[in-house]
């Protein structure tokens, strides 16, 4: 079941074009991530969904209905953008409480106490937010957007100036939502290895245009992928090669030594396991190696560079 | 009505928190009113009338200038308006919880203001000096309906324009209102003689501004406050 809804979503500013025929969509659960370099639209594309900003054409459609027409609809959703929408001249305790207020938080108090204990704040839950450090600010932002159990949570940046520790917390409590409370959670990130540990389905946006979209475990093992071929001598090896260069669905193809190297797009392991053997090639070991998410992000975006 | 109480509780909170400011509008509160008192030369109840209608209804509005700024205006520097924005409040929600919020502080100012007057009057006139009744209602109500106005008026042009166009239009607004309101009052003769039937009117003008402002705010826009956040 899609829970978020984007089509053909387009914005400009200016005459300027920020956001061209975004499409996708998020299903109950999930962890979404958005990746894509500063300006390429990811903020304005999660503004859309809010209702922040109209479309220029296109929708983005939350629970089904527009978020910028009801006003209820928005009780159901948790959301921590760049700026943490807490007071800085509010303690950490009258911060939450005024949310939970304003969200209509029952067992206020009770709730209050336990958020701060969840993101360990609670010796400072009578300090003046102003007086806290980045990383305690992004974790009291965290426990204010999940204050009212939301069903869906979006997050712009939600580690930015965190320490090591601090992010593995996010990365640990993201998790936990989606997994124990079904929270559907959106991620905008620029930090690749937390969306590779944590979102389920990722989107590459560049230009304001999606350049990649699927799960991150079909990412990683789908165009792209790395096959390292062990051989057992030096004439095997170069059979090897000749069998990979004429494949199709095989990007670029390397020998060194008694070892060949393939990277692919779209072939199929087994498929080309079973032509090398066929040729007569005495293979000892084969290893696919996975693209890291920062590869796949880096080469996505080179190759919309390129394009441009 | 319960979450408009919510906005207004923590701004006014947070303005009469703030030291500095709260110092510099009893500061300015006390200079107009200790100063138009003793320079009138204000004895008996009809002359502190015509003063507090005057000095306290410009101290209440020119305090609603000095408190939207921390109000609406601080929201957008610093960001925390988006947030707000994505919560269950309808924007008109929002805009009224703030303009609660400032103009109870403000009233409380205008008040103190009001007391001066008074006390300064009584130690003039050896005696406890009583504004006469329909100066009482313009206290009461026509006081806090005008700091309303302004307040409302302020919030719905600081949410909807830039930091710039905002410099300009909040200045030329509030002298515009305590321009309007002397005027009126210099229109009304020398030495203006507060009565009921001035009141009636005023208390009328005021519900009718209100319901002008409350009428502007289905012109403001999520996008517009987002995209004139600096």
């Amino acid at each position: 079941m899609d829970i978020i809804t984007v089509e053909n979503l387009q914005k400009a500013f200016k005459g300027r074009a920020v956001l061209k025929d975004i499409t996708f969509s998020v299903k109950k659960g999930e962890v979404f991530g958005f990746l894509g370099p500063n300006g390429a639209g990811k903020t304005t594309t999660m503004r859309c969904m809010l209702g922040l900003l109209r479309p220029d054409a296109g929708e983005a459609l939350v629970f089904g209905e527009n978020m910028a027409v009801s006003d209820r609809l928005r009780g159901r959703i948790g959301v921590l953008l760049e700026k943490d929408g807490l007071s800085d001249r509010l303690t950490a305790c009258e911060n939450l409480d005024y949310y939970a207020r304003l969200y209509g938080v029952s067992g206020r108090d009770e709730r209050v106490r336990e958020i701060l204990e969840f993101v360990g704040l609670t010796e400072r839950k009578d300090s003046l937010v102003g007086t806290f450090s980045t990383g305690m600010r992004r974790k009291l932002g965290i426990g204010r957007a999940i204050l009212h159990n939301p069903e869906v949570l979006f997050l712009d940046e939600p580690s930015a100036g965190l320490d090591p520790e601090a992010q593995r917390m996010v990365r640990d409590l993201i998790a936990d939502l989606s997994r124990e409370e079904e929270m559907t959670v959106v991620v905008n990130s620029h930090n690749l290895d937390e969306v590779q540990r944590v979102c389920s389905t990722v989107a590459i946006l560049h230009d304001g245009r999606i350049r990649a979209f699927d799960t991150v475990e079909r990412l990683r093992s789908g165009g792209g992928a790395e096959v390292r071929i062990v051989l057992s001598d030096r004439s095997s090896a170069e059979r090897a090669l000749a069998v990979l260069s004429a494949a199709t669905g095989v990007a670029a193809v390397s020998r060194e030594g008694e070892e060949v190297s393939a990277r692919l797009d779209g072939a199929d392991v087994p498929t080309l396991v079973r032509a090398m053997a066929e040729a007569g090639c005495a293979i000892e070991e084969v290893r696919k190696d996975h693209r890291s998410l920062e590869e796949i992000y880096l080469s996505v975006v080179r190759q919309a560079e390129g394009s441009a | 009505m319960n979450t408009i109480l919510t906005v207004a509780r923590k701004e006014a909170g947070l303005i009469i928190r703030s030291r500095q400011l709260m110092v510099s509008a009893l500061f300015v509160t006390v200079i107009f009113s200790g100063t138009a008192t003793i320079g009138s030369g204000a004895e008996g109840g009809a002359s502190i009338g015509a003063l507090i209608f005057m000095v306290i209804t410009v101290t209440g509005i020119f305090m609603s200038y000095i408190f939207s700024g921390q109000v609406f205006l601080r929201e957008k520097t610093e960001g925390t308006i988006e947030t707000l924005l994505c919560t269950p409040l309808s924007l008109r929600e929002i805009w009224a919880g703030k303009v609660v919020g400032i103009t109870l502080p403000a009233y409380l100012l205008a008040l103190a203001g009001t007391g001066i007057i008074v006390g300064i009057a009584s130690v003039v006139d050896r005696g406890i000096v009583l504004p006469p009744a329909p100066v009482v209602l313009h206290v009461l109500v026509v006081v806090p309906a005008f700091i309303a106005v302004a307040a409302g008026l302020l919030g719905f042009v600081q949410l909807l324009l830039g930091m710039r166009e905002n410099q300009i239009i909040n200045m030329a607004i509030i002298f515009g209102v305590i321009f309007s309101f002397s005027l009126s009052a210099g229109l009304a003769g020398e030495g203006v003689v507060v009565g009921w039937g001035t009141e009636g009117v005023l208390v009328a003008v005021a519900a009718a501004l209100l319901a002008l402002v409350g009428w502007a705010t289905r012109f403001l826009n999520r996008e517009r406050i987002v995209t004139t956040i600096p």
